[in-house]
C-alpha cells in the first residue's frame, strides 16, 4: 500500500524535543526500548521520535545499547540518572 | 611585503575558508604575503571536514582537513575572521581595493570561550543543525561542530522575539516560555525576575502587549504568555514562601530615596537595590504597592500575590517606610540621599466639571476603589450604579459595584466601541457579567434633589478627537437623555501626584514631571522620575520600564559616569511575526491554543475572589510548546548561568570594518543542489529519502546517529538504494553540467555502507557512470567487486509504503527493458554541485563576469588560472567550476602561483 502521509515542518518536530524528552525519558524507566516502542508508547510518529531521540543521544540523555547483526533496531537506554 | 607595490593592509583577501581557500592562504602565507581570510561560518574547513572519508583513497577527511584548519588559524601571515562576510569590493585607482566587511555578532566572546559547550548542554532551544544537513538538532547555543576551528561556541540569533520586543518592561517572554516548556519552572521564574520584579502581579494583571504581537496570533492564535507567567509564578510562589536571596554581599554605601512604592518606585528599588544601593521607598500610604494595592480590585490582583512579590524587593535590603508622605526633595537631600527617584503616580481622578458633581452620592473611581481595597467598600446594595468613562479604572469600578451587589450598573463613556480605552476582554468579560455599556454619550449634569444624586442627564457625543487624534469632544445637544441612578462612579481620567514638587522640579502643563526622555532625569540635578507621574496613566509594564530606567541612569549618576550617549535600550530589531509565521506555515500543523477557564459571570460577581484559573502543568508547557522561536535565542539566559568564563555576551553588536588589499581570492564554493525542486522524488517528504551529504553525515564519525539507521524509524537498513545525477545533466531543473563528484562519492558511500551494514544490498541507478580522475576507474571497479549492483536506468519517481519503504519506478536500460519497480529501504539522491552566486554581488554591478554556467568566468584558464575578468581578482576551485577535491587543491595552488606572481610585478600599478 501506498502512504501519502507528509512530514510535519523540520523546526516544529525539533521544538517538540524540549517537551517530548521528559515523556522519553518517563517511557525508558521502564527499561531500554526501540524507537517503535517509543513511539509507541508516546503516540508519536517514528520519524519524529527518531529525531528527538538522537538529539537527547547528542546531548548525553540516552545512549544505545550493544545490538546484534540480525536486530532490526537499537535499543536505547537512560544515561545514569539523567535527566 | 613586496617590491614598488601600492600599501594595503594585506596583500590578499581569501574569501570563503573552505579546503580551496584554505590551501590557497597557507600557500601565500608561506610565500610571505599577508593574508586576510574570511569566512561567514563560525569554523573554517568548509564542506570538506563535513565529509566521511575522501575518494578514492578512503583516507579520512577529517584527518586531512583539521591539520590545514589550524594552521590557517595560526599562521604568522594569515588573519583568519570567521562569523564575518565580506560586503563589498571596490576597485581603488592605485590597483589595489577596499574591503568593507561585517563581523557578525556570534553573543559569545571569543577570547572567553573555552569551547566547553557548557552553553550548548544547557540552551533550551532547538533548531535544525545545518552541520549535519538538518538531520538532527542543535542548539541555539551552540559550538558549530566537534572539529571546529576556532572551537568556539556561537549562538544563532534572528532579533528580538516580538513578545520581548514589545514589553516596556523589559521582560522576555520568549525567555521564560522557552525555560517552561524545558520544564525548567524555578528557572523561568529567576529569568523574570532578573528582567522585572512583580512576577506575580503581571501574571494576574498585566495587560499583556507580548500576546497582541505574538507571531501565532497570525496563525491558530497567540500564545496565552500571560496565563503561563501566572503557571510558573504560582508554581515557585508555592514551594517559595520566602525570597530565596538577601542583600548583596557588597554594598557601595550610597543612599537612593524613591518617592511611591507603585510598580515604578518598586522596580526601581529592586534594582538599585540589586546594584547595591541603601534604597528607601517612602509610601504616604499604609501598605506598600500604589495603585496595584489600592486601584486594582482583588478579583484581578490577589493582595497576597502583591505581597510576596514585594517581598523579592525587600529581600535585597530595600526598605519601605509605608505612611511617610514626602513633599520636599530638599528634604530628602538634608537626609543624606544622594539621589531620588520621583515615582508617585496619580493622585486621583479628573472631574467632570458639571453640574451636580458635588452631590452626594457622587464619587470619584480612584477613591472608590481605594475604599473597597482598603476593606471599607461603600454600600451599593439594591442600588442603581452609573459609570462615567469608558478605560480600564471605569471597567473596574463597574464590575466592583456589581461585587458589592448593585442592583444594576450602567456604563455611559464618549468614545464608540473601538474607541474606547479599555482592553476588548476586559468589556466583554463586564458585559457578560452584566454592566450595561453605552457608547457616544457625554454627561450634561448630575442631577439630585436634596444634596443626593437620582440621575444624570446626558448628552450625545459626536465626536471625541480632533483631526490632530487630540482630545476634543463635540456634542450635539440636540440630543439628550436622563437616566436614573443612586450612585455615580467618575472615571474619567487620572490626574499625575506631583503638587508637592512643583517648585523643585520642572513640570509639564498637564502637570506631569518634565524628564529627559532617555535617563529621565528632571531639571533638578540627582533627582529623577518616572511612571505615571511622567508618562501619564499607563499601564504597570510601562511603569516598570520606567522604573528600570531610572535605576540604570541613577546608578551612573552616582558612579560619576556621564549619560551622555548612553543607550539603556540594547534590544536586537524586532523579527517580522508575520515573516516567522508565513515560515511555520509549511506544513505545520495546527496548534489553536489553549483558553484560561473562568468561572462563570454569575458565579464570579458573588465575590472578590479570583475567577481566573491556572494552568496545569501540562497546559502550561504545551502552551509554551507553541512558541515559534521567532528570535531563534530566546533570551533565557541559561547559557549565561552555564558559562564558567563569564563569556556570553548577549549585547553584542555587528562590527563594521574596512581594509585595503592589493588582491582578491574568491573561494566561494559551491552551492549544493536542492532535491526539493525534484519533487517526485520525494525527498523533504518521506523521511528515507535522503542526499548524498546527509548519508555522508551518517557515515561520519562525528555522525548525527549512532550509527546507520533510517531516519523514519531507526532501523538499520538492509537495502539502500543511490539515484544519481539528481540536480545535474537535467535540463528541467536548468543544470545540463555532469556535476562530476556524484558517481564517485556515491561509490564510496557504497563502499563504506557495506562496511558497516556487510548484509545490505546496494544499488545504483546511474545514467553512465564517469570515473575519470586517478585511480577512480579502479575505485569503480573495486566497488562492483564488493556486490554493489549497478543498474543502468533513470529514476522517474519514488513513492513510499505504510512501512516508510520506498518504491522506486526506474527505467530498466540494459536489462528486460522498460518501466520497472525495486522496493528498498533507504534511498540517497545523488545530489549534484552548482555555482554559487555570492561573489557576483561583492563587485560593482557587473563587473565580474561569469561564464555561461554561470561561475565565475576565467579569462584564460590553460595559461592563468584562476584569473577573472576584474585585474587583481582571482577566483579559486569550485568557484570556477564544479571540482572534486584534488582538483580543487590542484586549481588552488596554480591560482595562488597566479596571485603571487601578480603581486610580485607589483599588482595592476607595474
Amino acid at each position: 500500500m501506498i502512504a501519502r502521509a507528509g512530514l510535519r515542518n523540520l523546526r516544529e518536530v525539533l521544538r517538540d524535543e524540549m517537551v517530548q524528552r521528559d515523556r522519553i525519558a518517563e517511557a525508558l524507566r521502564e527499561g531500554a526500548k526501540t524507537i517503535p516502542q517509543l513511539a509507541t508508547a508516546l503516540r508519536a510518529p517514528e520519524n519524529e521520535v527518531t529525531k528527538w531521540v538522537m538529539a537527547m543521544r547528542r546531548y548525553g540523555r540516552l545512549r544505545e545499547l550493544p545490538k546484534s547483526r540480525s536486530d532490526d533496531y537499537f535499543l536505547y537506554g537512560l544515561v545514569g540518572g539523567s535527566p | 611585503m613586496t617590491d614598488a607595490a601600492p600599501k594595503a593592509d594585506y596583500d590578499v583577501l581569501v574569501v570563503g575558508a573552505g579546503i580551496g581557500g584554505m590551501e590557497s592562504a597557507l600557500t601565500l602565507g608561506e610565500m610571505g604575503f599577508k593574508v586576510l581570510v574570511v569566512e561567514k561560518e563560525p569554523s573554517v574547513g568548509g564542506r570538506m571536514i563535513l565529509l566521511s572519508k575522501v575518494f578514492p583513497t578512503l583516507d579520512c577527511a577529517s584527518c586531512i582537513s583539521t591539520p590545514k584548519m589550524a594552521a590557517v588559524n595560526n599562521h604568522p601571515n594569515v588573519r583568519t575572521l570567521v562569523s564575518s562576510e565580506v560586503d563589498r569590493i571596490v576597485p581603488r585607482k592605485d590597483g589595489g581595493f577596499d574591503i568593507e566587511l561585517t563581523r557578525k555578532p556570534t553573543f559569545i566572546d571569543p577570547a572567553k570561550c573555552t569551547g566547553c559547550a557548557l552553553c550548548e548542554a544547557a540552551c533550551t532551544v532547538a533548531v535544525p543543525d545545518e552541520f549535519n544537513y538538518d538531520l538532527s538538532a542543535r542548539r541555539a547555543a551552540h559550538i558549530a561542530f566537534p572539529q571546529a576551528v576556532p572551537k568556539k561556541a556561537v549562538i544563532t540569533r534572528r532579533g528580538s522575539s516580538p513578545c520581548s520586543f514589545s514589553c516596556p518592561a523589559g521582560v522576555k517572554p520568549h525567555g521564560y516560555i522557552s525555560l517552561v516548556r524545558a520544564g525548567k519552572y524555578d528557572e523561568a521564574f529567576r529569568q523574570h525576575l532578573e528582567d522585572a520584579p512583580l512576577v506575580g502581579v503581571l501574571s494576574r494583571a498585566c495587560y499583556a502587549p507580548c500576546e497582541e504581537s505574538c507571531s501565532r496570533k497570525e496563525l491558530e492564535g497567540a500564545l496565552p504568555i500571560r496565563g503561563i507567567k501566572r503557571f510558573m509564578a504560582d508554581r515557585y510562589y508555592s514551594t517559595h514562601a520566602v525570597p530565596e536571596y538577601g542583600p548583596p554581599r557588597e554594598q557601595n554605601g550610597k543612599r537612593v530615596a524613591i518617592v511611591g512604592s507603585g510598580p515604578g518606585g518598586l522596580a526601581a528599588g529592586f534594582r538599585l537595590g540589586q546594584l547595591g544601593y541603601a534604597v528607601t521607598i517612602f509610601e504616604a500610604e499604609p501598605e506598600p504597592g500604589g495603585i496595584l494595592r489600592w486601584g486594582i480590585p482583588a478579583y484581578r490582583l490577589p493582595k497576597e500575590v502583591l505581597a510576596r512579590d514585594v517581598a523579592n524587593v525587600t529581600a535585597l535590603g530595600v526598605r519601605i517606610e509605608t505612611g511617610r508622605k514626602v513633599s520636599s526633595i530638599a528634604a530628602l537631600r538634608d537626609q543624606g540621599f544622594d539621589a531620588v527617584f520621583l515615582a508617585t503616580g496619580d493622585r486621583g481622578g479628573r472631574k467632570l466639571q458639571v453640574p451636580g458633581e458635588e452631590l452626594s452620592g457622587v464619587q470619584d473611581a480612584v477613591e472608590y476603589l481605594h475604599r473597597i481595597n482598603e476593606g471599607h467598600p461603600p454600600d451599593l446594595a439594591g442600588k442603581a450604579v452609573v459609570v462615567i468613562g469608558g478605560g480600564n479604572v471605569a471597567i473596574d469600578s463597574a464590575r466592583s459595584a456589581l461585587r458589592l451587589g448593585a442592583r444594576s450598573v450602567k456604563m455611559f463613556c464618549l468614545e464608540s466601541r473601538l474607541e474606547m480605552p479599555a482592553h476588548p476582554w476586559e468589556i466583554r468579560e463586564a458585559e457578560e457579567e452584566g454592566v450595561v455599556l453605552t457608547n457616544s454619550w457625554g454627561v450634561g449634569q448630575v442631577l439630585g434633589y436634596d444634596q443626593r444624586v437620582f440621575g444624570v442627564e446626558l448628552v450625545r457625543c459626536t465626536s471625541v478627537f480632533d483631526e490632530a487624534h487630540r482630545f476634543r469632544p463635540t456634542f450635539d445637544l440636540s440630543v439628550q437623555e436622563t437616566v436614573p441612578a443612586d450612585v455615580v462612579i467618575t472615571a474619567i481620567g487620572l490626574a499625575p501626584n506631583t503638587a508637592a514638587f512643583a517648585g523643585e522640579v520642572a513640570l509639564e502643563r498637564n502637570g506631569t514631571i518634565k524628564v529627559d526622555p532617555e535617563t529621565l532625569a528632571t531639571s533638578a540635578p540627582g533627582v529623577f522620575a518616572g511612571g505615571d507621574a511622567v508618562t501619564g496613566p499607563s499601564m504597570i509594564v510601562t511603569a516598570i520600564g520606567q522604573g528600570k530606567r531610572a535605576a540604570f541612569f541613577i546608578d551612573r549618576f552616582l558612579r560619576g559616569e556621564s549619560t551622555e550617549g548612553t543607550r539603556f535600550d540594547s534590544r536586537l530589531p524586532k523579527v517580522d511575526p508575520v515573516q516567522v509565521a508565513a515560515e511555520a506555515h509549511e506544513s505545520a500543523s495546527p496548534r489553536p491554543p489553549v483558553p484560561l477557564r473562568r468561572r462563570p459571570a454569575e458565579e464570579r460577581i458573588g465575590s472578590f475572589q479570583t475567577y481566573e484559573e491556572a494552568f496545569t502543568e501540562d497546559q502550561a508547557r504545551d502552551s509554551a510548546n507553541r512558541c515559534l522561536d521567532c528570535g531563534v535565542c530566546s533570551e533565557c539566559r541559561e547559557c549565561v548561568r552555564a558559562c564558567p568564563a563569564d563569556a556570553i555576551d548577549l549585547g553584542m553588536a555587528a562590527r563594521h570594518e574596512a581594509v585595503t588589499v592589493r588582491s582578491v581570492a574568491l573561494a566561494t564554493g559551491f552551492s549544493p543542489f536542492d532535491a526539493k525542486a525534484k519533487p517526485a522524488l520525494g525527498f523533504g517528504r518521506f523521511a528515507n529519502v535522503i542526499n548524498g551529504p546527509q548519508m555522508d553525515r551518517i557515515l561520519a564519525p562525528t555522525r548525527p546517529y549512532n550509527a546507520v539507521v533510517r531516519p523514519s524509524d531507526g532501523k538499520a537498513p538492509s537495502n539502500v538504494a543511490f539515484v544519481l545525477c539528481v540536480g545535474s545533466r537535467d535540463e528541467q531543473v536548468g543544470n545540463r553540467l555532469c556535476s562530476r563528484v556524484c558517481c564517485m562519492y556515491s561509490m564510496k558511500q557504497a563502499q563504506l555502507l557495506m562496511g558497516s551494514l556487510p548484509l545490505a544490498d546496494v544499488t545504483i541507478y546511474y545514467i553512465d557512470i564517469r570515473a575519470f580522475g586517478k585511480g577512480y576507474e579502479e575505485f569503480y571497479q573495486q566497488t562492483k567487486g564488493m556486490s554493489v549492483y549497478f543498474q543502468k536506468g533513470r529514476v522517474s519517481r519514488i513513492e513510499e509504503t505504510d512501512g516508510h519503504d520506498l518504491l522506486v519506478h526506474f527505467e530498466d536500460v540494459e536489462g528486460g527493458g522498460g518501466h520497472k519497480v525495486a522496493r528498498h529501504d533507504l534511498v540517497v539522491l545523488s545530489t549534484g554541485l552548482l555555482p554559487n552566486q555570492g561573489a557576483f554581488g561583492l563587485f560593482p554591478s557587473g563587473t565580474l563576469e561569469r561564464d555561461a554556467a554561470s561561475y565565475v568566468h576565467e579569462v584564460d584558464e590553460e595559461l592563468e588560472p584562476g584569473a577573472t575578468s576584474l585585474e587583481g581578482v582571482f577566483a579559486i576551485g569550485a568557484a570556477t567550476a564544479v571540482r572534486d577535491i584534488p582538483d580543487t587543491i590542484v586549481h588552488a595552488e596554480a591560482a595562488s602561483a597566479q596571485i603571487a606572481a601578480y603581486l610580485r610585478r607589483g599588482g595592476a600599478t607595474a
